[in-house]
């Protein structure tokens, strides 16, 4: 080989490895940042799968929410080659229409889902299929194994664990998985897995103060009073007046969290806080309070109600019964509407609607629960010249079932306000308490003297010549106020002669409350007294709950049946 | 004929070895890298047998040096006949591989043909030239390229083996340039040559199977269709860029693994260990090649026969085709063509015949003085 050949080869040599080099140099050092980054976008895929959602629990560690793990099947539509055949195959494994399945097959990328969260025999079936370009991925679905217990508690998610009601939506930030988000690497066949410690990130768990059994109990308690008296709704709530602990939260009609999807409005609306609606006698607690705060009535004060009426701004209330001269006490005991409005006048506007607020009217409690709804009481210089008469016992304000049950639980705990909670604590993986409801944060709102006092009022409506001698427990002493209302009719903007809302509230032991409950009934038919139709709910559900919570029974002489009065 | 004296082991090339061990042992890591297991369990076997490829090689190589290579010039035409028979017999028994038609399986082991065949050829063209009077004329040039390079060029094609194919075409060119020809004929082929180029073109390019031809369009156009045929470019440069200035560290590269690399560990080995071991790596990786290649042009400077010259210029031409073929593909300066990076990637009758054909370079320069035997 000539010296002038050798010269040309190694000069083609060199040339063309310098040429490899730029382009290394260009590809690796140049274009670096547009390259890493396509290849991150081709293996790293943000999926928010939740697959570790913290699970909720009631008070004694039940499980009300948890994950299954179910397989999800999704496509490469890159590798995917389907014929008619293959589609209706795996339509019928997936029980869907071809159709269906087709329409989420999309022409390009790389991954997409077909069905998600399949039953485990379908999964079978389509993996028995054998069709490239299909893929299986595990995913948490949220189960709760209760069902339609406590649902406007518990709440649900979606279908991708997107929170959607009750404490699910509520604490979500606490139960979803560590920035809601897992990162997946992904192969090219479009086949994900874990990328690492992120998929292990579990959400944290949540302990409830609601008691299963104590829930069970009310909600077989509300069924069975839908059923009696042919009711549009009802609502209970059972609270631990000391603390606000929610013990069991319910609403009829219900729907089962693992169908929420089917629910419709009526059965998802969370009545005990999200509806208003006017309490009736229930509220006659406010002047009842404050006229014995304020020490302008004592229990034994007389009021002469003989005329059956009274005029309030031009406007005639009149009375069930009538009756002649009646007590402080036995104004409220019998529920007198011309009593009441007596001691309402007192009282005065001013100071009704100081009780009234100070008692939690026309404000949030602050459960922790979405939706809640303030409900409403007009300030003094919104009244009209009739609210004098309509006001203290019950009409023309808006609460919601929670409200009178928070304002009756000052009277349980020795005058103090609390602030009502569904959650006891929420419990990080490592078992860490991150968060813990505490002792409680009431705030004194009347005197234990006053509590005290009409504590013992509430104690005789229970008693012969009550209105609530339906709530009556053997061996425990009951204090509670019945409540009737008319609804207004949403069309004529009028009190409605057909439709009431019946109820009771109350609490029990009465000089020691375990819990207070108030009962709802909307629109029962055939009869419409709260002491009818919602204080024998009250009486089932607390004889049912003191037995579970071992109260001890005081041996008290049984009433006298013979004795009970129409 | 066996003789190892001291003489043998005083010459011979320690430091060219040492290059394509190191080069070897850097492919079996990256190898073992780019097959791990990410997804689901893959054949770690990969870098296992290439590992006993190479033991095999070795020893190939050993035994190689030991002869004297002047009886690879007595044998060539046996070795040479064979070849083409081996290539006539993948038509009938071979066992069709990725769309081809490529292997021969003997007992459990099944190896390429084509692999060998191209040693055989190197030699059978390096003695028939060397045979010439240089420079050559017209008729020995026709001859050579009728008797030699035309049938098993068209068997390659046939088989499809465009890649050998190619090969075995550039390197006939390479060594009769390196032969020398004369001036009138040189001008008057490369006159012919752009004159025919667009008929040949057509022949060429209807001759093409459609993969091949879509390749080619890739290479013109890679993004037009990016998960389509171009995927094979347009990842292999992702794969690169990937790497940055010291890479992603040794069993931490992605594309290889997550199988969005094609043929990770075959014909694109370079982008993995590029993604690994960074552009530092990258370029003492081409450093031991250009080492590895200028080792071999010195080889046939020293050579002390024609024979050997042109055995020596033949191998090192096969080792800078595909080095260059390979990497171009895999940066993207080449269309993908279906070549494996020598001692690196994956395929074990690869691996030997390169071995062998080292073997054959070291024999050439372990002799150099030798002129008697």
């Amino acid at each position: 080989m000539s010296r002038k050949r050798a010269i040309i080869l190694h000069t083609a040599l060199i040339f063309s490895f310098v040429m490899v080099f730029l382009r290394l140099t260009d590809l690796m050092i140049f274009s670096h940042e547009r390259l890493s980054e396509r290849a991150k976008q081709q293996h790293i895929k943000i999926e928010d799968i939740q697959v570790r959602r913290g699970v909720i629990l009631d008070r004694r560690g039940r499980e009300l929410a948890l994950n299954l793990e179910l397989d999800s099947l999704y496509c490469d539509p890159a590798s995917l080659s389907l014929d008619n055949e293959d589609v209706r195959k795996l339509a019928s494994a997936v029980e869907k229409e071809p159709k269906a399945i087709l329409s989420k097959i999309p022409n390009d990328g790389r991954f997409a889902w077909i069905e998600r969260k399949l039953e485990p025999s379908a999964a079978e079936r389509v993996k028995g299929l054998d069709i490239k370009g299909l893929g299986f991925l595990t995913e948490a679905k949220r189960y709760y194994p209760r069902g339609e217990l406590a649902s406007h508690v518990v709440g649900f998610v979606g279908i991708d664990n997107q929170a959607l009601e009750g404490i699910e939506l509520q604490y979500d930030t606490y139960l979803k998985t560590t920035g809601g988000k897992v990162f997946l690497g992904r192969d090219a066949s479009g086949r994900t897995f874990s990328s690492g410690v992120d998929i292990e990130a579990k959400g944290n768990n949540i302990v409830l103060t609601v008691d299963e059994v104590l829930q069970r109990i009310v909600e077989k308690e509300l069924d069975r009073a839908m059923q009696e008296w042919r009711a549009a709704a009802a609502t209970a709530i059972m609270m631990d007046p000391f603390t606000g602990e929610i013990l069991a939260l319910a609403n009829k009609p219900a729907y089962d969290l693992n169908k929420a999807g089917r629910a419709g409005d009526s059965e998802r609306r969370n009545r005990a806080i999200t509806d208003c609606y006017e309490p009736g006698s229930t509220f006659k607690i406010v002047i009842g309070a404050g006229a014995l705060e304020e020490k302008i009535t004592r229990p034994n004060t007389l009021f002469d109600v003989s005329k059956g009426g009274i005029n309030a701004g031009g406007k005639t209330i009149r009375d069930v019964h009538k009756y002649g001269v009646l007590t402080f006490q036995e104004v409220i005991q019998k529920s007198s509407n011309v009593g009441s409005i007596m001691v309402g006048m007192r009282l005065g506007k001013e100071r009704i609607y100081k009780y009234a607020k100070l008692l939690g009217i026309g404000d949030k409690t602050g459960i922790d629960l979405p939706g809640e709804v303030s409900g409403w009481i007009f300030p003094t210089e919104r009244w009209s010249g009739t609210s004098i008469g309509a006001i203290p016992i019950g009409q023309e304000v808006a609460v919601t079932p929670l409200q009178i049950l928070r304002a009756y639980s000052v009277i349980a705990n020795g005058g103090f306000l609390v602030r009502p909670h569904v959650v006891s604590r929420i419990v990080a993986p490592d078992g860490r308490v991150l968060v813990s409801s505490g002792e409680n944060e009431g705030r004194r709102v009347i005197s234990a003297k006053t509590a005290g006092a009409f504590r013992d009022i509430l104690k005789t409506v229970v008693e012969d010549g009550g209105t609530g001698q339906n709530a009556s427990i053997n061996g425990n002493e009951v204090a509670g106020k019945t409540g009737t209302a008319q609804m207004i009719n949403p069309v004529t903007k009028r009190y409605s002669r057909e439709k009431y809302v019946s109820s009771f509230v109350g609490f029990v032991p009465a000089d020691n409350p375990r819990f207070s409950i108030i009962v709802v009934v909307y629109e029962p038919k055939g009869q419409i007294y709260g002491g009818v139709v919602a204080a024998p709910v009250f009486r089932n559900i607390a004889d049912q709950a003191l037995s579970y919570m071992d109260v001890p029974r005081e041996d008290t002489p049984q009433r006298n049946p013979l004795l009970v009065r129409r | 004929m066996l003789r190892i004296d001291r003489r043998l082991i005083k010459n011979f090339d320690w430091v060219f070895l040492s290059v394509i061990v190191v080069i070897s042992l850097a492919g079996i890591m990256t190898i073992y890298s780019a097959t791990r297991p990410v997804v689901e369990e893959e054949h770690l076997l990969f870098y296992i047998k290439q590992s006993m490829w190479l033991i095999l090689g070795l020893v190939a190589l050993f035994l190689i040096v030991s002869f004297d290579y002047i009886w690879l010039s007595r044998f060539s035409l046996f070795l040479y006949t064979g070849g083409i028979v081996l290539l006539i017999a993948v038509f009938f028994l071979g066992r069709t591989g990725m769309g081809a038609q490529r292997w021969l399986s003997l007992g459990p082991l099944s190896f390429q043909p084509a692999e060998f065949f191209k040693l055989a050829y190197i030699i059978m063209l390096a003695q028939y030239l060397s045979m010439l009077k240089a420079p050559m004329d017209a008729v020995s040039l026709l001859r050579t390229f009728f008797f030699i390079t035309l049938l098993p060029f068209l068997l390659l094609i046939k088989q499809p083996d465009l890649g050998t194919a190619l090969i075995v075409l550039v390197i006939f060119i390479f060594l009769v340039l390196a032969r020398g020809l004369h001036k009138k004929i040189t001008i008057l082929l490369i006159i012919i040559g752009i004159i025919s180029l667009p008929f040949l073109g057509n022949i060429f390019w209807g001759g093409l199977k459609e993969y091949q031809k879509s390749r080619i369009v890739a290479f013109i156009e890679p993004d037009a269709d990016p998960t389509g045929i171009g995927y094979h470019l347009s990842q292999s440069k992702i794969t690169v860029g990937s790497g940055k200035f010291i890479g992603k560290g040794y069993m931490q590269g992605t594309q290889g693994p997550f199988r969005f690399l094609p043929e990770k560990h075959t014909d694109f080995i370079f982008a993995v260990f590029a993604e690994e071991w960074g552009f530092a790596g990258s370029a003492l990786l081409l450093f031991l090649y250009l080492s590895l290649i200028l080792r071999g042009l010195d080889t046939a400077r020293l050579a002390k026969d024609d024979f050997g010259r042109l055995l020596a210029l033949g191998i090192t031409f096969m080792f800078l085709i595909y080095f260059c073929v390979n990497v171009g593909m895999t940066l993207g300066i080449m269309p993908v063509v279906g070549i494996p990076l020598p001692f690196m990637s994956y395929g074990g009758t690869a691996l030997l015949s390169n071995l062998i054909a080292a073997g054959i370079l070291i024999n050439i320069r372990t002799r150099r003085f030798e002129l008697f035997h």
